[in-house]
């Protein structure tokens, strides 16, 4: 029979293995790469951008300028660096094309470990709905080898689009990050109200979810948004995602600024009064 | 257990009791023409007349700490230098890295012992020991320690009969054996000889509680010498045991003892002993979870051990069946039988990375086909093999005898054992096959590389060749990546070494092992060879044991675990783990414990072989260099032991840091 899989081609820019944050048992999570959101405290800023992106690690860099001299490669002129001289391996390109098909062979190799734990694979990125094509054949890829299959998204996509995904998966990571129209835009660039609207077609939906709330210090941890947001969770299970303080740590490498500060006041909220602020809710560790 | 007392040995307090370092003593024993056996039992005598009863803390249950804090040696340079002339010397010529047999011991009481047997220096040795333990008795008496005194008047003269009476009976002999010089001898099966004494107590009222207390007891009593002992960085004092396992009759070993001796060890987070568990296919899911949770505390341990590879291994190497189900693991990773074992697990190491530049040098030019070449590889391996076979059997063994560590043997274990194998590690296996792999895809397929290249970049350290040095280091598939093109070398290296041994018999009459561990040579052999093929610069060490190249990059612990359970490992049993890293964030979370489990479950699945778990964090590595008195207590695996991190040379310490890459 004729397999979808293996004729659509997607770009992504990471493969991780043992993801514990990313959903019920041993995961392996794989990251789409672009984002319509521009988070100002995204961690992975090399993940945002559709088209590939140059990543230098430059902490460990000599600056023996060899990367810098010019080259003849042709996947290394969109960069103005070359890739392939780097004596340590730093000069990197996030973003590499990829057969569904080869992605699902790949993703699978686990299929073992991921039964014997409730476990299975995640889609990730960036926004996996971006590529909606190509996440619904890795989803459907996965299921045919009976991988169970999350979608972790921003929920900002096109009300069909995001219907189509999550036809195909089996569990999805719902982000929630601010209540407020004003703010929402302010700080991810885009509205909230396509988010709140695919949120109530989940919901009905009947698939088993989760929210996901990053506690930005200052941004979305404050008490008159996560009373907010657990008014809009309800009963809903939550998940709270505390701030990683090395959020900023890549933003040199894709040649970008952190423009998250955190501020210098936080308040230490400790996991059971934050938890207390909504019905269903766990702190992440 | 009191908290005064776990703080003391924690802060090293109690090392206050240590007398000033005994004199020499080998120049008059040269000078009285003594025998070799002569001089161990009479510095033995003195050693035990030296020692001091101590009790650190009212609440000290399990008794003996050292006072004297150096075993001056009984020979002189010029005596050790004519013994190495004549005889092929292990290491420092005393017995070590052995499991003996304390079981047997405990249950007869060392005053049976000494009847039982016909060598005066045995008996000379035994009334010594008892001699020291009566003073502690009689010291504990004077001292309002009723309790210590009656355990002391039962053991170690008489069999034990309670739970407490068996572990201050071990204690005392593992006590002996340091202190009569033999050094690395592990505490071997714990949960399976000790068991009878903790059921016979459990069946009187002992509470989960007392018995809980009692390990940590015996537990904290490891680590009060333990910087005494020998090994090449501090930690390195084998000190290990192992939990669970199958009996001969493949009963499960794996009891309510086994868990208290995991939580003794989360609870007590220091490096002694070190716990090795046994594992296979029927294992609970329950009993990884319970090791995932050791590991969570950031020990480095349990190492995991596969029955269903080791015990078959260890059978096609000649082992008997019930000896095989009995095995043990040595101070690091090496299979050891307790009691009938006398193998040398640790004589020598293959340097497979050392095979490859020897091929290199020698046969790239003329070969025309990668089978060709590949074929030279496997003679050097041979090759290589005889060498080292050549090296240690120039002589016979020699070691010095041991008059009170024979009983744990119940024969002259300088001589030998039922088993005498000597064991022989490879290191850099990765590097190899990923080296082999570069030469098979682009020196003989594509040839985008030229032979010419490849050598000269081999020899200059790719000075000059950055492009090639970028391409093969960086762009090329590595074993850990679940590339079967790169692991099937691999596999053919390591049948290859096994094959090489197989049917060689030792100069003790024994076989040669081939094995998957690296000890100290991961630093040694990579610091005498140049570049390799697969972009490893000069200097740049090895991955330890079983393990990645330290700049190969992989999606995480699932490729890895794919990687390195192609290979046979039945074939290659004289052990050697693999090392995962896990940033310690991973198991800030409980639910993540589980999660843990299951992925150690799918490695024993899959077939490996032995298993190690790290948990740290590379900030916390990097601020303990910097400020190291922040991290008094910060604890890092080496190769199969754990130790403080800040108390490791520099070059150990930035190994342990660079392979903190590939699990970030
Ligand atoms: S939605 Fe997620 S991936 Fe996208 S910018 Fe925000 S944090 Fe980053
Ligand atoms: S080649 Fe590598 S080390 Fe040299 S300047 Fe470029 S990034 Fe830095």
């Amino acid at each position: 029979m004729f397999n979808v899989t293996q004729s659509v081609t997607g770009t992504i820019f990471d493969v991780k293995e043992f993801t514990v944050h990313d959903g019920p048992g041993v995961r392996t999570t794989v990251f789409f790469k672009g984002c319509p959101l521009t988070c100002i405290w995204c961690h992975n800023p090399e993940g945002m951008d559709t088209a590939p992106t140059l990543m230098v690690r430059n902490t460990q860099c000599t600056g023996c300028g060899l990367c810098c001299r010019p080259c003849t490669h042709a996947d290394c002129r969109p960069f103005g660096r070359c890739l392939h001289i780097c004596p340590k391996g730093l000069v990197k390109v996030a973003g590499r094309a990829v057969g569904a098909g080869e992605l699902v062979t790949k993703l699978s190799a686990g299929a073992e470990l991921y039964g014997a734990g409730g476990g299975g694979v995640t889609l990730s990125g960036g926004e996996p709905l971006l590529q909606p094509e190509f996440a619904r054949a890795v989803a459907r890829g996965l299921h045919e080898n009976g991988i169970h299959t999350a979608l972790q998204t921003s929920g900002f996509a096109k009300a069909d689009t995001f219907a189509s995904v999550l036809d195909t998966v089996d569990y999805v990571l719902f982000d929630l990050k601010l209540a407020h129209e004003d703010d929402h835009r302010r700080y991810t660039g885009v509205s909230c109200v396509p988010i709140h609207k695919n949120l109530a077609h989940l919901r009905e939906s009947g698939k088993p979810f989760v929210l996901r709330i990053p506690l930005i210090p200052g941004i979305t941890d404050t008490d008159e948004n996560l009373t907010a947001l657990s008014a809009l969770a309800g009963d809903d299970p939550v998940e709270l995602m505390p701030y990683n303080p090395y959020a900023g740590a890549k933003y040199p490498t894709v040649g970008k600024v952190f423009r998250y500060e955190l501020p210098e006041e936080t308040e230490e909220r400790s996991p059971e009064t934050l938890a207390k602020l909504f019905r269903r809710a766990r702190v992440l560790r | 257990m009191t908290e005064t007392l776990y703080t003391m040995i924690r802060n090293r307090a109690h090392r206050a009791v240590r007398r000033a370092p005994l004199a020499e003593i080998a120049h008059e024993y040269a000078h009285l023409g003594l025998s070799p056996i002569e001089r161990m039992t009479r510095r033995f005598e003195m050693l035990c007349r030296e020692e001091i009863p101590v009790i650190l803390d009212a609440g000290e249950k399990i008794l003996f700490v050292r006072t004297v804090p150096n075993l001056p040696d009984i020979f002189t340079e010029e005596e050790w230098a004519e013994r190495h002339r004549d005889h092929f010397i292990h290491e420092n010529g005393y017995v070590s890295n052995l499991s003996p047999d304390y079981a047997t011991v405990i249950a007869k009481g060392l005053d049976a012992v000494r009847a039982e047997t016909d060598c005066p220096e045995t008996r000379r040795a035994i009334d010594a020991l008892c001699n020291l333990s009566d003073r502690y008795r009689d010291y504990a008496r004077e001292n309002g320690r009723e309790d210590a005194a009656a355990v002391l008047d039962v053991v170690p003269h008489y069999p034990a009969r309670t739970f407490r009476e068996a572990l201050q009976f071990l204690r005392i002999l593992h006590f002996g054996i340091w202190l009569e010089g033999s050094y690395h001898n592990t505490l071997g099966r714990f949960d399976k000889y000790m068991y009878p004494y903790y059921a016979h107590d459990t069946e009187n009222g002992m509470t989960e509680d007392e018995a809980l207390d009692l390990v940590c007891d015996f537990f904290l009593a490891c680590n009060k010498d333990s910087d005494l002992y020998t090994g090449v960085q501090q930690g390195d004092n084998g000190q290990s045991l192992v939990l669970g396992g199958t009996d001969a009759d493949g009963r499960e070993v794996y009891s309510d003892l086994s868990r208290l001796c995991l939580r003794a060890s989360e609870k007590l987070n220091m490096i002694d002993p070190k716990i090795n568990l046994r594992v296979n296919r029927n294992t609970p899911l329950s009993v990884y979870e319970e090791g995932s949770r050791l590991t969570a505390v950031g020990l480095g341990f349990p190492q995991y051990s596969n029955d269903d590879v080791v015990i078959p291994g260890l059978e096609k190497l000649g082992y008997a069946h019930e000896d095989a189900a009995d095995y043990a693991v040595a101070a690091c990773w090496e299979y050891i039988i307790p009691r009938v074992g006398a193998d040398i697990a640790n004589i020598g190491a293959l340097n497979f990375p050392g095979v490859v530049d020897t091929a290199l040098h020698h046969s790239l030019k003329n070969a025309e086909t990668f089978d060709e070449f590949m074929a030279d590889v496997r003679r050097a391996i041979g090759e290589a093999c005889d060498a080292i076979i050549a090296s240690v059997d120039r002589a016979d063994v020699l070691f010095t005898p041991h008059p009170l560590l024979n009983i744990l043997f119940g024969c002259d274990i300088s001589k030998g054992a039922k088993y005498n194998n000597f064991g022989i590690h490879g290191t850099g296996v990765a590097i190899a096959a990923d080296s082999l792999a570069v030469l098979r895809d682009h020196v003989f397929g594509d040839k985008t590389i030229s032979k010419e290249a490849i050598l000269a970049a081999c020899d200059n350290d790719f000075m000059g060749q950055e492009e090639l040095l970028a391409f093969v280091r960086s762009e090329c598939p590595k074993m850990g990546q679940d590339n079967d093109s790169v692991d099937e070398i691999a596999c053919d290296l390591l049948h290859t070494f096994s094959l090489a041994l197989r049917g060689k018999t030792n100069c003790r009459g024994g076989i040669w092992r081939a094995g998957t561990g690296s000890a100290m040579f991961y630093l040694w052999h990579a610091d005498a060879l140049g570049a390799s093929p697969d972009g490893r610069r000069r200097g740049e060490p090895f991955g330890t044991n079983y393990s990645p190249a330290l700049h190969t990059r992989t999606d995480g612990p699932i490729s890895l675990i794919r990687s390195f359970t192609k290979p046979d490992l039945t074939e290659t049993v004289n052990g050697g783990p693999l090392t995962l890293e896990f940033h310690a964030s991973v198991f800030r979370d409980p639910d993540n414990i589980p999660k843990l489990a299951n992925l150690v479950r799918y490695f024993v699945s899959r077939g490996g072989h032995q298993l190690q778990l790290n948990t740290v964090s590379k900030e916390t590595l990097l601020d303990a260099q910097a400020h190291p008195e922040n991290y008094p207590h910060l604890i890092v695996r080496i190769w199969g032991w754990s130790a403080y991190f800040v108390e490791l040379d520099k070059p150990y310490q930035d190994h342990v840091i660079a392979r903190q890459e590939y699990s970030l």
